[in-house]
């Protein structure tokens, strides 16, 4: 029967009460000693062979007969408004099929009411302007520099705070500021906590914009059969683009299908309909023909969203044993044009230490830059450097081991609601990560190792996330008369192994061997439900829902082979994909039952059961890192990273560490090599692509050493799983700065730590 | 990209004769033009492929000297065993430009020909000077990258590793064509761009770089490059020094020393070399060598950092080479 639950679903830090629908009943968790056969192994993917064959299709890959291509024109100035545009010159060349702007298409409300889909005032040089639909890419290029536009050049604004001034540019009518205030938060009495501090520190810090630069670009391809469309969209969210371009079109729902087969890459910048797929769908209506809209890495850089900058002032009191009496956290975040939400960055500060007097400030502004979208664990990487950063400073004060001051203000509940955890192993991480890290011994390894111009240095970072996941998502698994399963879900693998980790939980509940296991996800039109795949959700939301699905298709087999076997169900096993009568020890391959049931199909249903009530659901680690600052180049070269994170049950160990090394990676960009670069004077992106834009190459990958607390979480699903996606990204860069600060001796307030401001520091010495 | 017209060149000569067209343009490994093309920086309406030209791909050992034609690829140039043996500074600059794929394709002439990496000469939307418009966006925008020497309008620095390693070792360039033809020291075939010549070489449109030709004077392993990036690899230098000594016993009797990075063209610092004749090398005098040869610089508004950068590298160049003698 289907029940109506009232349910709190946390994401990306934010928590919301949502009604889901859940069918059936939900399994009790799997016992912290359940023996598995392979959940818990390490399993490389289900589609490997696709991917490094080729034969994976990408939505960049979707081609179809009589495709047209789109390409945008965008706004090259930060603020202006479109007078006029003129397109006949565009229109007449060979080859061009249609031109859509503010004058031909639909007037279609885009991210949250603040613009329009073509809207005639630009708030970004990016912004869009019009849509060129031509044969090929190249006439497309040749048509945007015939279209011939009358901009009114407005006055613009780029830095938060000055957007903050009055008489500031307006970036939109509502105002800069976000919400029209800041996001404050309180605990306790702020004053009177710095007042019981025997020792304060202070400091501000500031983080770069960092571009998430994904490999494989935004983009969709749109094609309509009568009145049905279906889009091929590069999206962590298909069920999200299919709502969007359907309420865009005035459709229903049911007439779009999104598609999303394989995907390079998204890391936040895809949990939502892009532009690209209302103009591809809204164009292939026009000519009645496929179009494909697919950003260049140009465009990529300026339009698909960013980690905003932030400007970030701390202030932090303690005792003199190191109690926390007061934390004071007020950031700046430079949101650009358009945002989907607020993108604070004081989490961490509010969720992971005891200390009963905390305020935190969140001014999130507007300014006319690109816009801001979820990026890996948004503001907590920001939040997690300025406070590991001061964490680092205030037990330098005390002449504590900052470790040690960390355990001193170890939360044992959740300090933000007073409610327990359902587990917490932060504790572990710390001790497993000094060990491995040799963290007792880092003085003597310094000293060992350091010369006049290679200075080494030791630093650590806590992480705290979410990653509960939650209802609703819904799953069934199929079996066939050939004695293969299917899981279907309407979720989506990112990359990040959902097929192969779902096909697992699958296999073991089935008593299947994972080779008789497909998973079928990424398409609408499976139609079951499944969450966009985004704040570390997917596996906790999605998987357990799998799991009753299987039972329920495993004991729908049985019953059937019971009756059909004529043996009893007690006799009857499932044992590697072939029952097993456990007296005679006769072994039958499944699909002889379904021989005599004229293609009779099994279908186990199955649904995400609701997340525990008054309970924090949160995901742990700490890492540790290992650097070597060259004092006569400036460059920071990282040596070691430990990483040791809690995240729940371990499904697939090879999984979880491709998992934290990439986080790790991409946090180590942010720490050392990425920022966006811009020219104050024309809002100009200047190095939006990846020979200027740095990312980590091969080279800059140091040793990484990661390991999992493996804690099954008995409350908060029934798999014991919580989410690991964003969590290894969080620690990365404070850790890496509180070891440039230890081998400097000094610090830089400041990412990313390039070479020019390691020298500009030591030549100020 | 704009669409364009691709020309096979059989020879040289016709290369030339080719290139006289207006809207005509030479490529080779096409590693940096076709990035010009695809961000419409360059449109020209022909392209004059220089790869079919069967006599310009060659690297050949002769009595005083080592011949490389302009068509060798990087790749082919970092494995030859004489580089290897004589020229290890060539091959130490070749082996940290760019990445192993690029270098299979790239070639020398178009190594020493590519264009400047100012972001804003890169960008799109932006007609900067070089790209014949009116002014450098540079000078009051963000220079972090750009030049601490030399006056030009255009302040963006020379992009090759080659150059800097090949200026150290006395090379000499070969030019076919036809405003320039013959044989010229590489150090003078670098120019910082005029009003009337927005280029950095001396080469006319209609020029070819034919071949490069490396003088056996410096014994082996008396040279070395070292780049400073941001990152570990895959990068454009923020400053590189190539420095090149021969010794005589104990003492230094001639000194190269050409950086990178730091000005429109391969910076030679000839009264930093000039301090090092005759003498014995300390850190002392590493450090003194170092200060001299950034005695001139004049920071931008963002590349302060270069100055004390390209003195520790000459001065770790130079302990460096002291090392490896010993
Ligand atoms: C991502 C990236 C990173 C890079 N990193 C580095 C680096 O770290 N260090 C470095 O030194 N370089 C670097 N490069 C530049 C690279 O070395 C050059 O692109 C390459 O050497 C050019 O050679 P090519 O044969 O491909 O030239 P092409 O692209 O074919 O031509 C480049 C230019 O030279 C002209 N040209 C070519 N051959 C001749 C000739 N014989 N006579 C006259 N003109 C000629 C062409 O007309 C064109 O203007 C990098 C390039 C890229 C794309
Ligand atoms: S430095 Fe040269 S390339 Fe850069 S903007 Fe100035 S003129 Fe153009």
């Amino acid at each position: 029967m289907a029940r109506v639950v009232k349910t709190q679903v946390e994401f990306e830090g934010r928590f919301y009460d949502e009604y889901v629908v859940i069918e059936g009943e939900d399994l009790p968790a799997w016992r912290a000693d359940e023996k598995f056969s392979i959940v818990g192994q390490s399993q490389t993917r289900i589609d490997g062979v696709e991917r490094v064959t080729g034969a994976a299709k990408f939505t960049h890959d979707i081609q179809l007969p009589g495709m047209l291509y789109g390409k945008i024109l965008r706004s090259p100035h930060p603020h202006a408004r479109i007078k006029s545009i003129d397109t006949k010159r565009a229109e007449r060349l060979p080859g061009v099929r249609a031109v859509l702007h503010y004058q031909n298409a639909p007037k279609i409300p885009w991210r949250m009411g603040l613009t329009l889909l073509f809207d005639q005032t630009l708030r970004y040089a990016g912004d869009e302007v019009a849509c060129v639909i031509a044969d090929d890419e190249e006439i497309c290029e040749d048509a945007l520099d015939l279209i011939e536009v009358n901009y009114e050049v407005l006055p613009f604004v780029l830095d938060p705070v000055k957007a903050l001034e009055p008489g500031a540019p307006k970036v939109h009518d509502s105002g800069n500021l976000f919400q029209g205030a800041p996001e404050i938060y309180e605990r306790g009495e702020i004053e009177k906590g710095f007042a019981e501090a025997d020792v304060i520190v202070e400091g501000t810090f500031r983080t770069q914009v960092a571009l998430h630069n994904c490999m494989e670009t935004h983009g969709s391809v749109a094609t309509w059969e009568g009145e049905s469309l279906t889009i091929w969209d590069s999206t962590q969210h298909i069920f999200g683009v299919r709502d969007t371009v359907a309420q865009a079109l005035k459709l229903p729902k049911h007439k779009v299908r999104v598609r999303k087969q394989y995907m390079g890459g998204g890391f936040g910048s895809k949990n939502s309909a892009g532009k690209y797929a209302v103009m591809a769908a809204l164009a292939a209506k026009m000519t009645g023909r496929p179009v494909r809209v697919v950003l260049d890495r140009h465009e990529e850089n300026l339009a698909a969203g960013n980690r905003p900058s932030s400007i970030q002032t701390l202030k932090v009191g303690a005792k003199r044993d190191g109690a926390l009496t007061a934390i004071y956290h007020k950031s700046i975040v430079n949101l650009g044009a358009y945002t989907a939400w607020g993108g604070g960055t004081t989490g961490p500060t509010r969720r992971l230490y005891v200390c009963p007097h905390i305020k935190t400030e969140d001014v999130c502004v507007f300014t006319n830059l690109g816009p801001f979208s979820a990026f890996r664990a948004p503001g907590y990487v920001e939040g997690t450097f300025a406070l590991e950063s001061m964490i680092d400073e205030l037990a330098q004060k005390l002449n504590l081991d900052s470790l040690e001051l960390r355990l001193r203000n170890y939360a044992e509940i959740d300090p933000a609601t007073g409610w327990p955890y359902t587990t917490k192993g932060l504790r572990q991480a710390y001790h497993r990560g000094a060990t491995l890290i040799d963290w007792q011994k880092r003085t003597a390894l310094k000293e060992k190792d350091s010369t006049d111009t290679k200075k080494i240095g030791f630093g650590m970072a806590s992480q705290i996330w979410g990653g509960s996941g939650g209802p609703p998502a819904y799953a069934l698994v199929k079996i066939n008369p050939d004695g293969t399963a299917v899981v279907i879900t309407g979720t989506q693998d990112i990359g990040t192994g959902t097929k192969t980790a779902l096909a697992q939980v699958a296999a073991e509940t089935l008593h299947f061997p994972i080779s008789l296991v497909k998973v079928e996800l990424g398409d609408t039109q499976l139609g079951v439900y499944s969450p966009l795949s985004a704040g570390s959700m997917t596996l906790a939301s999605v998987g357990p829902a799998v799991r009753v699905a299987a039972e329920d298709a495993r004991k729908q087999l049985m019953d059937v082979a019971s009756q059909t076997l004529e043996m009893p169900l007690d006799e009857l096993e499932i044992d590697r994909g072939e029952f097993l009568n456990t007296r005679t020890r006769e072994r039958i391959a499944i699909k002889t039952i379904f021989e005599k049931l004229q293609n009779f199909m099994i279908i186990g249903r199955g649904a995400r059961g609701p997340n525990p009530e008054k309970k924090s659901v949160n995901t742990f680690g700490a890492q540790f890192a290992q650097v070597e600052v060259d004092t006569e180049t400036g460059r920071v070269s990282v040596q070691k990273i430990v990483a040791v994170h809690e995240s729940g049950r371990v499904i697939n160990p090879l999984a979880i560490s491709s998992q934290l090394e990439g986080g790790i990676i991409q946090g180590l960009g942010f720490a050392l090599t990425e920022q966006r670069i811009v020219d104050e004077r024309f809002g100009l992106v200047l190095n939006g692509n990846l020979e200027m834009y740095k990312v980590p190459t091969a080279q800059d990958v140091p040793e990484i050493i990661t390991e999992m607390i493996d804690m099954p979480d008995p409350e908060v699903n029934n798999l014991g799983v919580k989410g690991v996606g964003e969590p290894p990204i969080i620690p990365t860069a404070g850790a890496i700065a509180n070891a440039v600060a230890d081998a400097l001796g000094r610090r830089i307030c400041e990412l990313p730590l390039t070479p020019d401001r390691i020298l500009k520091a030591l030549e100020s010495q | 990209m704009k669409n364009f017209q691709y020309v096979n060149a059989p020879d040289v000569e016709d290369a030339v004769s080719l290139l006289q067209e207006p809207g005509t343009k030479a490529v080779a490994g096409g590693t940096d033009l076709l990035t010009e093309l695809k961000e419409r920086i360059k449109m020209p309406e022909i392209l004059v492929n220089l790869k079919t030209i069967s006599d310009m791909k060659y690297i050949r050992e002769e009595k005083d000297d080592l011949r490389i034609g302009a068509l060798a690829t990087l790749s082919e140039i970092e494995l030859h065993r004489m580089v290897r043996e004589r020229f290890p500074i060539l091959k130490e600059a070749i082996s940290v430009t760019a990445t192993p794929q690029l270098r299979n394709a790239a070639t020398l002439g178009g190594n020493l020909c590519q264009s400047v990496r100012c972001w804003y000469y890169r960008h799109p939307d932006v007609k900067c000077w070089l790209k014949d418009g009116d002014m450098c966006y540079a000078e009051d925008g963000v220079n972090s990258r750009h030049a601490i020497f030399g006056n030009s309008t255009c302040i963006a620095v020379h992009p090759s590793d080659l150059a800097p390693a090949l200026i150290a070792l006395d090379a000499r360039i070969r030019i076919a064509g036809s405003e320039v033809e013959g044989e010229l020291l590489l150090e003078e075939f670098f120019t910082l761009p005029t009003e009337t010549h927005r280029q950095s070489t001396l080469l006319g449109a209609a020029d070819l770089v034919t071949e490069v030709i490396i003088p056996h004077r410096f014994g082996p392993s008396n040279g070395v490059y070292l780049k400073a990036m941001e990152r570990a690899t895959w990068s454009f230098m923020l400053v590189s020094a190539a420095v090149q000594l021969e010794w005589k016993g104990d003492r230094v009797r001639e000194a190269r020393i050409v950086l990178g990075g730091v000005a429109g063209k391969p910076w030679r610092v000839r009264e930093a070399e000039a301090m090092l004749q005759g003498q014995t090398l300390s850190e002392g005098l590493a450090q003194s060598v170092g200060e001299a040869a950034v005695a001139n610089a004049k920071a931008l508004k963002h590349n302060a950092y270069k100055i004390p950068l390209a003195r520790n590298l000459v001065k770790r160049g130079l302990l460096e080479l002291t090392r490896r003698k010993a």
